[in-house]
């Protein structure tokens, strides 16, 4: 049997992936730092930089897993950042355009709150 | 176009709005304008709540005072902070009241859509970002700072052990702490039984004390004098009377300080004998003496403090007395048994000996 796409054509999935995947970025930035700060630093003089490199990684591929939903969105979900017209039809089509504005309107938000996440690596050097 | 109608005072059920609509009726004189003497009632208790509100903004702990050159950060960030919320605060309650009150216009819909666009999304995303920011930029400027001199802090229930770094080997206090004025000082912060925080809002901090832990701390006092500590974070019963004093002097003062800190006590007499005979010295040390408890407070220097109790009275031989006798009574919770069967005469050398303790 041939499962269906998790993220496809009318699956509301869409919606709750960009938040997961800040939500995955937010832990995974909070484990690396404290984790390399509570072993290597433990007297706080060592330096940031590998913690500050592996966040800017995993920013970029949270950022890139963002953009990638946000194409589907636009592209196959036919949704736009900006709606012109009410949706309100209790239609196939509707519900697609529907859940591609909603989840576009969700990714810029979250490229936001990813870049928010990784802002303190930018700032400090040290564990403290 | 005909203006728009407006619910009745019966339909306003949303207190905020009927708010709003005071101000606005009062000049139209819609169903919600103020009526009678009640308005000017009101405005006489404005200059009260000011004075109750201002009488925050001075002493020991005005964090506003330029003490110390990490409250004076924050302080950098809180003018802008507050004239910016309130101006923003201001420039929306205006639209909110303009919009309730105006007449509805046609064509409005890419209007609407700009304010949407421009004051929900990118206004916002703009402001945060930016004080996002400069919260950071804020917070790498008060986080520990290499520092010439270090100072440990114990926090204990309820009052904090001090330990100088003397130029001979450790100086040990308590519940009071002399810093060189312009010079930074790193504080490691340590507690052996629940979580504490220390906070001297008047020259910076605030740091948690966590069991287990060293946490860290600098501070640059600016500014002599005798400023307030306390406990911010609850740690039981008497948490709000663990206070302490941190007091600031010119450096070289403070050098000769330090060095007549690090030196045994100088007391003698019979108060000494009363002393070890009522254990007191099973739970506090005096330096030179056979006194070497390390449960409470060093006493060594005890009568040169300014506070008894960790900052809840002054030090003076009445206050130290009922110390003595009732310290549950001054402070409920408190890890000192009581003396109140001591006879007056031994009392009275006691006193007389911890006094002299300078
Ligand atoms: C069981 C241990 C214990 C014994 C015995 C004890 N104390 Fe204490 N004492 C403490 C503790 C703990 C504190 C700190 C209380 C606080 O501020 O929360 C304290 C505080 C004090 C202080 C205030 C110190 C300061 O700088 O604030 C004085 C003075 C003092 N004790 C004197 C005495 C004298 C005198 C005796 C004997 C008659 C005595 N203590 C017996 C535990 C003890
Ligand atoms: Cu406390």
């Amino acid at each position: 049997m041939r499962y269906p796409r998790l993220i496809d054509d009318r699956s509301i999935w869409i919606m709750v992936a960009p938040s997961v995947i800040w939500a995955a970025h937010f832990l995974l930035c909070y484990w690396i730092a404290a984790i390399w700060c509570a072993k290597e630093a433990a007297d706080g003089s060592a330096p940031l930089q590998p913690v500050t490199w592996t966040v800017a990684g995993v920013t970029l591929v949270a950022l890139g897993l963002i953009w990638a939903l946000a194409r589907h969105a636009w592209g196959r979900y036919g949704g736009s950042l900006f709606i012109t017209r009410t949706i309100a039809d209790d239609r196939a089509q509707e519900r697609k355009h529907f859940l591609g504005h909603v989840a576009l309107l969700l990714c810029a938000l979250h490229t936001l709150a990813v870049i928010f996440t990784a802002l303190p690596v930018l700032v400090f050097d040290r564990c403290w | 176009m005909s203006r728009r109608t407006f619910p009745q005072r019966e339909e306003r059920h949303d207190d905020t709005l009927a708010f709003i609509c005071r101000f606005t009726d009062r000049r139209t004189g819609g169903p919600y304008a103020p009526r009678g003497r009640h308005a000017i009632f009101r405005l006489k208790l404005a200059p009260l709540s000011a004075t109750l509100l201002l009488a925050g903004c001075s002493g020991p702990h005005n964090w506003l005072s330029g003490a110390g050159r990490e409250a004076m950060r924050i302080e950098a960030l809180f003018w802008p902070l507050l004239i910016g919320a309130g101006l923003i605060w201001t420039a929306v309650m205006t639209l909110a009241v303009v919009a309730y009150r105006t007449a509805e216009k046609g064509g409005t819909e890419r209007q609407v859509r700009a304010y949407v666009v421009w004051g929900g999304v990118v206004f916002p995303a703009v402001v945060l970002t930016g004080l996002l920011a400069t919260g950071l930029l804020t917070l790498r400027g008060i986080a520990a700072q290499p520092a010439a001199h270090t100072v440990a802090v114990d926090g204990e229930q309820w009052w904090w052990r001090v330990r100088y770094e003397g130029p001979e080997g450790p100086v040990v206090s308590a519940n009071e702490i002399r810093l060189p004025r312009g010079e930074t000082v790193r504080f490691e912060l340590t507690s052996d039984d629940v979580i504490h925080s220390f906070w001297a809002p008047a020259i910076g901090g605030k740091m948690d004390l966590i069991p287990g832990r060293t946490t860290q701390l600098t501070l640059t006092p600016e500014k002599t004098g005798s400023w307030g500590g306390i406990c911010a974070e609850f740690c039981g019963s008497a948490h709000a009377q663990m206070l302490f004093r941190l007091v600031v002097m010119e450096p070289e003062a403070y050098a000769r300080w330090l060095a007549d800190e690090a030196r045994p006590a100088q007391a003698t007499g019979p108060g000494l004998e009363v002393f070890l005979d009522e254990g007191c010295g099973a739970c506090h040390s005096i330096r030179g003496t056979k006194a070497q408890g390390p449960v409470g407070p060093d006493l060594t220097h005890f009568a040169g403090r300014e506070t008894l109790g960790a900052g809840i009275r002054p030090v003076s031989r009445t206050a130290l007395r009922n110390w003595i006798r009732y310290p549950e009574a001054i402070k409920p919770g408190v890890r000192m048994p009581g003396y109140p069967d001591m006879p007056d005469a031994r009392l009275d050398r006691l006193v007389d000996y911890l006094m002299a303790l300078k």
